[in-house]
């Protein structure tokens, strides 16, 4: 039983943020629909996505629509792939990205600019026409049909994470590092124990969107990948869309379906990096 | 100056600059390995006609005065996606913001509703395509549905040539979780302190949001912006799989009016075996995007404001 | 937590080293087969019982799109089988890619098995045989029986003329209001099956032409289409022909009574819970009936396939005996419709045996745009075509102004034969043809 003073309390927060959360609700439904629509399609038959008018809310929910979501290519494998490679790719993307930023955000050195500049340019670059160069460069090394060209360049840090990172590195104040270096701490030791801690909002952003990136992605690994063993969850889920003639119909609902499925990790990765969104962070101690 | 001290002063700045490139190894090692070899051929092959079958077969600098000079259709691609940037980056940026903001205060639930913001940008692409394909159907879709309740009878979207543009930026907004993500995370960094100090001094509301807020959040705002032009210019991938018809080769819109300068390079190579001419386009996009960044880049330093403490 | 830290870097890495088996076992055929996971489930149960009877093993690589193929085309490393449109063969093998299989079919009774026509589609200018059909299908209208029975109509039989046709259409569109668009529309025909109208009045174009012609029958053809939709006797078919759009939905719903479709259309089969019929294309009167075969492209072999002649057998098993293209059309000793009756009683007696065999005997093969054209010029004309149709059908150009435009796509075509001559490396044979071709372009014939 809720306790009255906590009760009236919490009548108070809603009447102060009732504007608030109005916007938020009809903001809120805008971007829901789309997925509620989703929502529909999975639980209905494969006639339904076409009815006319749309059944938000069938009559007889097909649930059997997320097992065979699950059934019609090897979706247990497809995960563990899918996982080995995403948490590889966000690890090295969190180590390298952070470092490389560090470099061009807090140190001092000929070129930097220029460097910076060149990094990226390299995202200016349509990669439609430098696919095949790296595709036959990758053949050369022999490591078409392995996870390698998907993990590797991970390791060499990405320009979007880099800018990013850069940029919320270039507010923290320098104070942290001047401080730190009266203490005799080295370059290194800075970016470790107080750059890093201080930029958690940044790098749970990193962290997120390299998850998402990788997980979601889909043209790395239709190229590089030719075995169906090796493949990740995006592959199979394009394996759900038939082709044209004859043999098959596309089977929408199980799509839709098996689309939520795959998109449950990433919901909760982003339940896990939101922690370090909540405002609090204690910048105190060494102020003053 | 005293030869021993320029000496030290050398090696001092030389220890610099190791320490700098030591930390920026990964991303130049990588750069080198990775991303300059295939440029590098990127460009000797716009200087080419190749088919991607065979050798390929050096044409100087005909691709590109060809582009430049006899090609209406990259005149057409150019302005589709120049329109598209106009429209796509400043509403994206605007509404981003306008959502972190919502979603950065300390209420119940709060979690919840950046959740359904940033679901969009996490859903799967197909099921996405699919999706909006629904809602802009001009016979069935949900767009169109609402419409009719309103009285109006809805456009054709993606198969009209005035509503094909608009309705793939529409799409483009819908998908702003992640640009309202990194505001957010801008936004969390900001210290309470200054926000008890403006009020102390009798800030209102909008006073505090233009003084402290924006200059706080202008480095997120930068990088939101950059990206935004970079990544605008190379829309490609909604295009492709969403307009044009059942037809293969179609991809482009009604009348070419979604022929985005990518599609476009993508076409000529994928399609009609021009990867030379292809390269060519892909460079002069470059150049364009370069071009813009710096531009935006330079008029930057007007107004983003670095290191917290600074006034 | 360094400790922790490096522990993980070293699982991970040794996790990502599990990718890592990417050679392939020798003596193995690699089929790019589409990335379809019903199909793939299939083959994967199949090709183990072939290998047994056979010798011969197949290793799948399920996917679809271009870019990859040529990526490992360019690398060296392409597939033995995989699809090819007609539009991508004589690219392909102009440039020394694909296996003629006439070097490794001789004396194989399959060849026999198969259909002339389909063999002819599979055969490029220089007299190579580069591709083998895995698929063939028609078209027909598929109508509501009992919408035509509700008006009193005469079903179509195989017999049925344009006008028969139109006056049907005009029959059962249901219009209550006039200032209302109808809520029943007597036909659709989506914009792509026009040029199957077009060889019904006569039109006739060569395969792999490298010219863009339009006939008066052909201009006749489109003024018939636009008509139907300027009675509203046919949606606007920008509005009906949306991406995403499933035909069958509008024949289940009564929208339209009459609908224009592949044939056999698998989802249009299994979906359609009301009475209905499908008929022949109408004739046009007085002219001979051709009727629209496509077989949208085959499978081809690259040329540097290690071993022609298994990968020979293991092209033939996939085309006539893995149990998914089964009953095969583009065997000629397959009884394509009773396979099909067999499957979908529904079939039965609906007309779906009348048209296919019409389809047969009056073979008037792939008119469609983008089938219709050589692999050089289809690009460039669709390129400048497509816009031309798109702005014909929403009605801001008119057929004659379409008229006029075919001597400037042609011109645009010729320099790009120049431009294909001068900087390509073609198989002498494509040479030979590009460069008659494009004399005859320059000079009008002579008789």
């Amino acid at each position: 039983m809720a306790r009255p003073s906590q009760w009236e309390t919490l009548l108070a927060s809603a009447g102060r943020y009732a504007v608030s959360y109005g916007i938020l609700i009809v903001l809120g439904a805008v971007f829901m629909l789309p997925l509620l629509w989703m929502l529909s399609v999975s639980v209905q038959d494969a006639e339904g996505v076409f009815a006319q008018p749309f059944q938000w809310v069938p009559e007889h929910p097909r649930w059997e629509n997320f097992r065979d979501a699950v059934t019609v290519f090897p979706f247990g494998r497809y995960l563990a792939n899918t996982a080995i490679i995403t948490a590889a790719v966000v690890l090295f993307t969190l180590l390298s990205s952070s470092l490389v930023a560090y470099g061009f955000s807090r140190m001092r050195f000929h070129g930097r600019d220029l460097l910076f500049a060149i990094c990226l340019s390299t995202m200016m670059l349509p990669g439609q026409v430098t696919m095949i160069p790296l595709y036959v460069a990758y053949a050369r090394l022999g490591w078409i049909d392995t996870w390698y060209p998907l993990i590797v360049p991970a390791l060499f840090g990405s320009p979007f994470y880099i800018f990013l990172l850069r940029q919320f590195f270039l507010t923290i104040p320098r104070e942290y590092d001047e401080a730190a270096l009266l203490d005799g701490a080295g370059k290194l030791r800075i970016y470790w124990s107080i750059i890093l801690p201080l930029a958690r909002p940044a790098l749970a952003t990193v962290a997120l969107f390299s998850f998402v990136g990788t997980w979601n992605d889909f043209f790395g690994p239709l190229i590089y990948i030719n075995t169906p063993e090796k493949a990740t969850l995006t592959l199979g889920l394009q394996m759900l869309k038939a082709q044209i003639v004859g043999t098959g119909t596309v089977q929408w609902h199980i799509l839709m379906a098996a689309s939520l499925l795959v998109m449950v990790p990433n919901v909760i990765v982003f339940f896990l990096a939101q922690k370090h969104f909540i405002r609090g962070l204690q910048m105190g101690g060494l102020r003053g | 100056m005293n030869p021993r001290t320029r000496t030290s002063r050398t090696m001092t700045l030389l220890r610099r600059d190791a320490a700098g490139y030591a930390f920026i190894a990964p991303w130049l090692l990588g750069f080198l390995l990775l991303t300059a070899g295939p440029m590098a051929v990127s460009v000797y092959l716009s200087g080419t006609s190749w088919t991607m079958l065979s050798s390929p077969f050096p044409v100087g600098l005909s691709n590109y005065s060809a582009i430049l000079s006899d090609d209406p259709l990259f005149v057409t691609s150019l302005l589709n996606t120049l329109y598209y940037v106009a429209f796509a980056v400043p509403l994206g940026l605007l509404i981003s913001l306008s959502l972190a903001l919502l979603l950065h205060q300390r209420v119940k639930g709060i979690g919840v509703f950046r959740t359904l913001f940033f679901l969009p940008s996490i859903t799967n692409l197909v099921a996405i395509s699919m999706l909006w394909l629904w809602i802009f159907n001009p016979e069935y879709g949900l767009l169109n549905g609402i419409l009719s309740l309103a009285g109006i009878r809805g456009p054709l979207w993606l198969q009209s040539e005035a509503w094909a543009k608009p309705s793939l930026i529409l799409m483009s907004l819908w998908g702003v979780g992640g640009t309202m993500m990194v505001f957010l995370a801008a936004l969390q960094g900001i210290p309470e302190e200054l926000y008890e100090a403006a009020n102390l001094d009798g800030a209102g509301r909008f006073r505090r949001f233009l003084h402290i807020t924006l200059p706080m959040i202008s480095p997120a705002m930068l990088f939101n912006l950059t990206m935004g032009i970079i990544g605008s210019f190379q829309v490609f991938t909604q295009a492709y799989v969403m307009t044009g018809t059942a037809q293969p080769g179609s991809e482009g819109g009604p009348n070419n009016a979604t022929l985005f300068v990518v599609l476009y390079l993508y076409k000529k190579a994928f399609q009609e075996f021009r990867m030379g001419y292809a390269s060519a386009l892909a460079w002069i996009l470059f150049a364009l995007i370069l071009a813009v960044t710096l531009l935006q880049l330079r008029m930057a330093k007007r107004w983003v404001h670095y290191e917290a403490g600074e006034q | 937590m360094k400790l922790a830290a490096m522990v993980c870097i070293g699982a991970v890495l040794l996790a990502s080293g599990c990718g890592n088996n990417g050679r392939q076992a020798p003596g193995t055929v690699v089929y790019n087969c589409p990335a379809n996971a019903a199909e793939v489930a299939v083959l994967q149960k199949e090709i183990p019982v072939f290998a047994e009877t056979s010798g011969v093993t197949i290793t799948l690589h399920p996917f679809t799109g271009q870019e990859k193929l040529y990526a490992m085309m360019a690398a060296g490393k392409a597939p033995d089988i995989f699809y090819t449109s007609g539009v991508m063969r004589d690219q392909l093998a102009s440039e020394g890619r694909l296996l003629d299989l006439r070097q490794v079919s001789g004396g194989d009774p399959f060849v026999g098995r198969l259909w002339p026509h389909s063999i002819q589609s599979g055969t490029s200018p220089d007299g190579g045989w580069y591709s083998v059909g895995n698929w063939e299908f028609t078209c027909g209208v598929y109508y509501r029986k009992d919408l035509f029975d509700a008006a009193g109509i005469r079903h179509p039989d195989t017999a049925w003329t344009w006008d028969d046709c139109v006056a049907a259409a005009r029959a059962l569109t249901v219009r209550p209001d006039s200032s209302q668009p109808p809520s029943r529309y007597g036909i659709f025909i989506g914009s792509h099956f026009v040029e199957a109208l077009e060889i019904m009045n006569g039109s006739r174009f060569p395969s792999n032409g490298l010219t863009l012609t339009v006939p008066e029958t052909s201009l006749e053809v489109y003024r018939a289409y636009l008509s139907l939709m300027d009675e509203e006797l046919m949606p606007d078919v920008r509005r009906v022909q949306a991406m995403g759009m499933q035909a069958p939905q509008l024949l289940q719903t009564g929208r339209v009574a009459m609908l224009v479709e592949a044939v056999p259309h698998q989802t249009l089969i299994e979906t359609l819970s009301v009475p209905w019929g499908v008929a022949p294309l109408p004739r046009f009167k007085g002219k001979a009936p051709a009727y629209f075969r496509s077989s949208s492209g085959g499978l081809s072999v690259s040329s540097s396939t290690a071993d022609p002649r298994a990968t020979w057998k293991a092209l033939v098993w996939i085309i006539s005996g893995t149990s998914i293209y089964q009953p095969n059309p583009v065997l000629r000793d397959v009884d394509f419709t009773s396979g099909w009756e067999r499957r979908y009683p529904s079939l039965a007696g609906s007309g779906f045996r009348e048209v296919w065999d019409l389809s047969l005997k009056h073979n008037g093969g792939d008119p469609r745009f983008f089938v219709r054209f050589s692999s050089w010029t289809s690009g460039p004309i669709l390129e400048k075509l497509q816009p031309l149709l798109d702005r014909l059908w929403s009605r801001e150009l008119s057929v004659e102004e379409l008229n006029a435009s075919v001597h400037g796509i042609n011109a645009g075509v010729r320099s790009q034969l120049e431009e294909t001559l001068r900087h390509r490396t073609l198989q002498p044979a494509f040479r030979s043809h590009l460069e008659q071709a494009l004399k005859e372009l320059n000079e009008p014939p002579s008789h």
